[in-house]
């Protein structure tokens, strides 16, 4: 336990106390919330991808109406408030690897994520470096990621936006025969999702990941030839 | 990369967007070696967020709900603000994300810096009784 109150935890709270006192919005609000984004992680998206593997009719359902499709592993996208959260539109697209084509996600408009399925996003993913750097050198960035792929293997980069959001569905890696899908679910880590990592069995958890800084930062409003 | 003028700056004369100018009682707050990515390791604590990050979403998603500060627009303040006022040394993370909506949410009127100072005094007494 961090035996230190900082300034930032106590920040938080009066922000949060004043905005609810000035009715901005309810204490149930909030609490609703809280709970629900307590309980999400990428724990729901290895399910997916495990039964997915395990289940070729599964599969394809994903890949038709994933929305539908995590409604039969418990997840609904229509929580907490009947229509999603205000960041997490309901249109969702799993994107298929194969031999020939690797998918990777990003949003490079702010920080879009599939939470119902992926929990919070990291930090890395949020940040200006990453969104800017991985459509214009997705190679380069994944193997910053200690990703290397074969020249052979198309790269395609998916640029999440408000309306819609992408999770990868991986293909299942060499050695994991007659595993359940418990055993599945334990390789395919979030980083697999999002595409910076490939599962491999016997890897059980994503590396810690820097979040860099962007260099030279522009502005969102910069005219696109004034990019660097 | 360097060398050349930097195609994104602003004239010498021109000055940032009210939006951008600092807030007195958030700069004296900013401190790098407090945030969580530092203060974690000392203390052996594993978890990679701050406990109070949950509480920050849930108060984020709800102002866009409400329509009082949309996702996309706290966003987009968040990357020009985590760039240029609150350019930690830790880089983006919780903390950057926390003072910049206290940033917006100030600049917009929501809050005043008096009264958000004189909340902070009394949640750190709450906090600090034993």
């Amino acid at each position: 336990m961090v035996e230190e109150i900082t300034d930032f935890e106590v920040l938080e709270i009066a922000v949060r106390e004043l905005a609810i006192e000035k009715g901005l919005f309810t204490a149930d609000d909030h609490r609703r919330f809280t709970e629900w984004a307590e309980q999400i992680g990428p724990a729901a998206g290895s399910r997916l991808v495990a039964k997915a593997w395990t289940d070729p009719a599964f599969k394809a359902r994903v890949l038709s109406d994933p929305v539908a499709a995590c409604r039969e592993i418990g997840i609904d996208w229509t929580e907490p408030t009947g229509s999603g959260t205000p960041s997490d539109y309901m249109h969702l697209r799993v994107l298929e690897d194969t031999p020939t084509v690797h998918h990777v996600i990003v949003c490079t408009l702010c920080s879009c994520y599939p939470r119902p399925l992926l929990g919070h996003s990291p930090y890395w993913y949020r940040s200006p470096n990453y969104r800017r750097r991985l459509i214009r050198w997705p190679r380069q960035v994944l193997t910053e990621f200690g990703l290397n792929l074969p020249p052979e293997v198309e790269v395609r980069v998916e640029d999440s936006n408000q309306k819609c959001r992408f999770m990868v569905l991986p293909m299942r890696p060499e050695g994991t025969d007659n595993w359940t899908e418990a055993q599945l679910a334990e390789i395919v880590t979030r980083d697999c999702m999002i595409g910076v990592a490939l599962p491999k069995a016997g890897r059980t958890a994503d590396d810690v990941r820097p979040v860099s800084r962007a260099r030279r930062p522009v502005p969102h409003d910069a005219a696109p030839d004034a990019v660097p | 990369m360097s060398g050349g003028p930097d195609p994104s700056s602003a004239d010498a004369g021109d000055q940032p967007p009210p939006e951008a100018a600092p807030i007195a009682l958030l700069e004296t707050l900013w401190n790098d070696e407090k945030t969580w990515k530092k203060l974690a390791p000392r203390y052996g604590v594993i978890e990679p967020d701050p406990p109070w990050k949950i509480s920050l979403f849930a108060t984020c998603e709800c102002l866009s709900a409400e329509a009082v500060l949309p996702s996309l627009e706290r966003r987009h303040a968040e990357d020009r603000l985590g760039e240029t006022v609150y350019n930690g040394v830790s880089g983006p993370g919780p903390e950057q994300q926390l003072v910049a909506l206290a940033h917006q949410m100030l600049r917009r009127g929501l809050l005043t810096e008096a009264e958000l100072a004189v909340r902070m005094k009394a949640v750190r007494s709450r906090l600090e009784e034993t």
